[in-house]
């Protein structure tokens, strides 16, 4: 069975206790947390008062009103509920790019995942855990138990980097399986068609669902730091390889990904999905705390 | 092809650097395992341009960087460029100094004149192929090698191999006028002008003072462009002595009367001559030896004599020994040996007391041993008529007539007919004035416009009041033959004689000229050529009535000289300066008769008399040989054998030459090259002419490609 600590150490699971990741949007919960719910009902946060109709519970009247104004009208509350949060974790090859600084970026991400894994099981939310890389490798559902996060992270340690990506696929074969609404987070280096994971997220957005996007880059990535001579071998595929001069094309390289990445915010912007950029080179956990305390006050 | 500087070619071995540092690139290349290769894909993929080659010319241009750098820097000379036709056609026009200087012995043996000739072989032969030359030859009289330029170098060589040096100074302004003249004839877009002489100081003094080149300016001017080259070869040689001049006393004399030499040897060296040996020779013979002692700079005059016991044209030669340059230690004199000279003397007034008559004292000087009753001979034989007694035959067998104050020769016009005649042919007439003469006559009749025998018209007389100082001869140097003894005639001083009286001459034209002036301004002699012959007025008279010159010693020698100098103008001078033409005079019936000239080195040629208004004449122009030439008729070879002398110019024995760099100066100031020898020129040829023409370019490419590497490697990196 494996332990938080085997990925997370003690002192950034300190660090991590007490953020609670709030659903910016409704969420449809199977108990009773800090969510909103969409059902209103039994609550203590007032949400509006509306005309009293025929049919209306007589305990619902809002008696200080009707002295006031002498008419009826109905308390209306928020219904809070808990949280499905599930991680979507890309093991595709690409994410085992070991940068020039010796981080392996799909280490980060798997981090990163048991991170939020740790923090939404403490808020008492549900947390499921979905990796994939071409097709899904591995499903664990949503569960709330505190046993049930050795699960997830058990599930993230036996997990490594594999086939091709194919993100927008594994995004539109999930989409049926995720009938409730829930917050999908998304920890990927976003290697894929910018146009057909758009596609993939807005069909999960017309599902309900609040996604996140946590895109993973080495420095090496968005620098493109090489002066020699290079063979460029692709790690999702084997025999694939570009010898080049990395000085000849490093400017069109960062038009090329300055482009992609326009392209991808754009499109999530669009989709109100929110897009958190990671350098691997970047701590974790301040990573992870400075994001999720911004999404805190909104 | 060829390099200026060759050992920078190895510079070009720097283009092993950027080689290296691509190989070393292309071998030490670092495989990275890439997760975004869609995005690198996508990189390459939009790029339209083909790296690789962008890649490989940008390798091209720095390694022709070093290499283009290093042929800059070895200014390479395309040597195969010239012998393409028409790719760089040149006209040359060389001045090549062919001045008596020119035989002074050159540093490697040989003269001077050789090594220069060999030098200009040398560098026609390295001339592009095209090339038309044409040389100047800059002695005195400066004249052209070939009548027109040639591409064919081997003419050139060939005429160069016969043409002789000349026996002067360089004729440099006359010469360069001739060279900038053909050079701007000269079609050719590449033009050069090539002055080679060896710059001796006597030449050149007056250019490194300041003086310009004449035609230079004007012609720098216009072709801008135009190369000009100063080539510099002078003697090492700077000791010299030579003979500077040998005067005779007389130009004619008589058989056993002895004729005294004045000669003068010039030491132009900066150390003395003790003892050195001067002989005289007459006819190859030498008579005797003198041993003299000639100061460093300085000269020493001494006198010889000599008397030849038979008539003819004998050969007298003085000749020195001693120096290391013999060529200017020889002067060669002809002296004319006659039974005697005839000279009709006509009186114009009544003789009264002694010494009273116009001719007594002239009879006196012309005859002095005859007068004085001395066994010596005198060579002018004079015979004395009156005027009035005076008839066509009277002229005779003389050779000149002098006419002391003779009124007029009204009436006898073909006596008037036959002296003219007897001075056309080649008689002399000395016209003395005096207080009888009939001015009217004289200029109506005898002056006749010009045309008649007397030399000019009469203005008045001249005459000195009381109590004023009498008229005296102007002082001046002369230059007349007959005058020029007097310039450093001991005790004879022209000066001497005092004039109260004289008639003023007027209307000195055309070829009338004055020989001697007095100091009131009037002219005292003037003398006019009249066909062969010459005619000679003085404005006073022969006699004491007018002034007191005939009272003077000098009046003797100056008498002797005029008439010896009419009876002998006609015939060629004693010596005449070496390249000037032989002319000389003969009867009429000898037109068409052919002799033989020997020259001084015994080579025969033949000529062939000609005719023209006053007789006959023989014409030999290459005289460029000092010595002494014969004239044998061939028709009767017993006929008297005509010789003539001919001499160096002195003022080219001074071999001193202008310093290095005063040359170098003149050179820098006309906008020379300069060079000293073959080599140096070579190396100022490619470097003006060859290398100014290759390195601009490759410059020129260099700049491209160092542009070209900047903007490919922006370009490539902008990839």
């Amino acid at each position: 069975m494996a332990k938080l600590s085997d990925l997370l150490p003690p002192e950034d699971l300190a660090q991590l206790n007490g953020l609670p990741l709030f659903a910016r949007s409704v969420m449809e919960g199977f108990s009773t947390g800090m969510h909103a719910s969409p059902h209103k009902g039994f609550s203590i946060e007032f949400r509006q008062h509306r005309p009293y109709v025929q049919g209306d519970e007589i305990k619902r009247l809002d008696w200080k009103v009707f002295g006031r104004s002498d008419r009826f009208y109905i308390r209306e509350y928020d219904e809070e509920t808990n949280l499905r949060a599930t991680l979507l974790l890309d093991a595709s090859g690409s994410m085992a790019y070991r940068g020039t600084r010796g981080v392996i970026k799909f280490e980060y991400a798997r981090k990163l995942t048991a991170a939020l894994a740790y923090v939404l099981t403490g808020q008492q939310d549900a947390v499921g855990l979905v990796t994939f890389d071409s097709k899904v490798r591995s499903m664990v559902p949503c569960r709330t138990k505190t046993t049930h996060l050795h699960l997830v992270l058990d599930t993230l340690v036996k997990t490594q980097p594999g086939a091709e990506t194919s993100l927008a696929g594994v995004l539109q074969n999930l989409a049926p399986r995720m009938k409730r609404r829930g917050l999908l987070l998304l920890i990927t280096d976003g290697f894929d068609d910018a146009d057909a994971l758009l596609q993939a997220v807005g069909v999960l957005r017309k599902q309900g669902h609040e996604i996140i996007v946590f895109q993973i880059w080495d420095r090496d990535e968005l620098e493109f730091p090489f002066s020699r001579w290079a063979r460029f071998e692709n790690l999702e595929i084997d025999d694939d390889f570009l010898l080049l001069d990395p000085a000849a094309i490093r400017q069109r390289y960062l038009q090329t990904l300055a482009k992609f990445r326009e392209q991808l915010m754009e499109g999530l912007r669009k989709h109100q999905v929110d897009l958190v950029p990671l350098i691997t080179d970047e701590p974790l956990v301040d990573a992870v705390k400075s994001y999720l305390a911004l999404r805190a006050r909104h | 092809m060829s390099f200026l500087h060759g050992i920078l070619l190895a510079g070009a071995a720097a283009f092993l650097i950027p080689l290296i540092i691509h190989l070393l690139n292309k071998r030490r290349v670092q495989t990275v395992r890439w997760g975004a290769m869609k995005l690198l894909q996508e990189a390459l993929r939009q790029r339209k341009r083909n790296l690789k080659i962008e890649q490989l010319l940008l390798l091209l241009a720095r390694l022709s960087i070093p290499i283009i750098l290093a042929l800059c820097l070895a200014r390479p000379v395309l040597s195969f460029l010239r012998q393409l036709p028409g790719a760089s056609q040149n006209s040359l026009v060389v001045l090549l100094d062919n001045s008596f200087s020119m035989r002074a012995p050159a540093p490697g043996g040989g003269t001077v004149r050789d090594a220069m000739r060999d030098d200009l072989r040398r560098i026609m032969d390295n001339l592009p192929r095209g090339t038309d030359v044409s040389v100047v030859l800059g002695g005195n009289p400066p004249h052209f090698l070939a009548d027109q330029p040639t591409t064919v170098l081997d003419v050139i060589n060939d005429k160069l191999r016969t043409e002789p040096s000349l026996a002067g100074p360089m004729a440099l302004h006359d010469a360069m006028q001739l060279a900038t003249a053909q050079l701007k004839r000269a079609g050719s877009a590449g033009r050069e002008l090539m002055i080679m002489s060896d710059f001796r100081q006597k030449d050149w003094q007056p250019v490194a003072d300041g003086g310009v080149l004449p035609g230079l300016d004007s012609f720098k001017k216009e072709h801008p462009n135009a190369l000009l080259t100063f080539y510099r070869k002078p003697s090492e040689l700077r000791e010299n002595l030579a003979v500077a001049s040998v005067e005779p006393s007389a130009f004619v004399i008589a058989r056993g009367q002895t004729i005294a030499l004045r000669v003068r040897v010039h030491n132009y060296g900066t150390r003395p001559f003790q003892d050195v040996a001067l002989h005289l020779e007459a006819d190859g013979a030498r008579l005797r030896t003198t041993r003299i002692s000639v100061p460093a700079g300085g000269e020493t005059v001494l006198s010889l004599s000599h008397a030849f016991d038979t008539p003819g044209d004998h050969a007298l030669a003085v000749r020195l020994e001693g120096d290391a340059f013999p060529e200017d230690n020889v002067w060669p004199l002809v002296v004319p040996v006659r039974e005697q000279v005839n000279c009709l003397l006509v009186t114009g007034s009544e003789r009264g007391g002694p010494l009273q008559g116009a001719t007594d004292f002239l009879q006196i000087a012309l005859t002095p041993h005859e007068s004085a009753s001395a066994s010596l001979k005198d060579v002018i034989h004079a015979s004395v008529t009156e005027d009035r007694r005076l008839t066509e035959r009277s002229f005779g067998g003389q050779e000149v007539v002098i006419l002391a104050d003779v009124p007029r020769l009204n009436g006898r016009s073909k006596m008037m007919t036959e002296m003219e005649d007897f001075v056309w042919r080649g008689g002399g007439l000395i016209i003395f004035v005096g207080p009888s003469v009939d001015t009217r006559w004289y200029e109506q009749d005898f002056f006749r416009g010009g045309k008649g025998l007397f030399p000019c018209k009469f203005s008045g007389a001249g005459h000195v009041d009381e109590g004023q100082p009498p008229a005296r001869i102007l002082s001046q140097r002369f230059t007349h033959p007959a005058l020029s003894y007097f310039n450093d005639a001991r005790g004879l001083r022209l000066q001497d004689g005092a004039f109260q009286h004289w008639l003023r001459f007027d209307k000195i034209e055309g070829e009338t000229h004055t020989l001697l002036s007095l100091d009131r301004g009037d002219p005292l002699i003037v003398e006019k050529p009249f066909g062969r012959g010459r005619v000679i007025a003085i404005a006073s008279t022969a006699n004491a009535d007018w002034n007191n010159l005939p009272l003077q010693p000098v009046f003797v020698p100056l008498m002797q000289r005029l008439v010896t100098y009419l009876a002998t103008q006609s015939a060629a001078p004693q010596s005449s300066l070496a390249g000037t033409a032989l002319r000389v005079n003969l009867p009429p019936n000898q037109a068409g008769d052919e002799f033989t000239l020997i020259d001084p080195l015994n080579q025969p040629h033949e000529v062939t008399a000609r005719r023209d208004q006053e007789g006959a004449f023989v014409e030999y122009a290459d005289t460029s040989q000092p010595g002494v030439y014969e004239l044998r008729s061939k028709r009767n070879p017993k006929a008297e054998i005509r010789r003539f002398a001919f001499h160096l110019d002195p003022a080219g024995s001074d071999l001193t030459p202008l310093p290095a760099g005063k040359a170098r100066e003149i050179a820098q100031h006309a906008g020379a090259g300069y060079a000293e020898g073959y080599d140096e020129y070579a190396q100022l040829d490619r470097t003006r002419r060859h290398g100014s023409e290759v390195w601009q370019p490759l410059l020129l490419a260099l700049l491209g490609l160092m542009f070209g590497e900047v903007f490919l490697q922006q370009r490539i990196s902008r990839a």
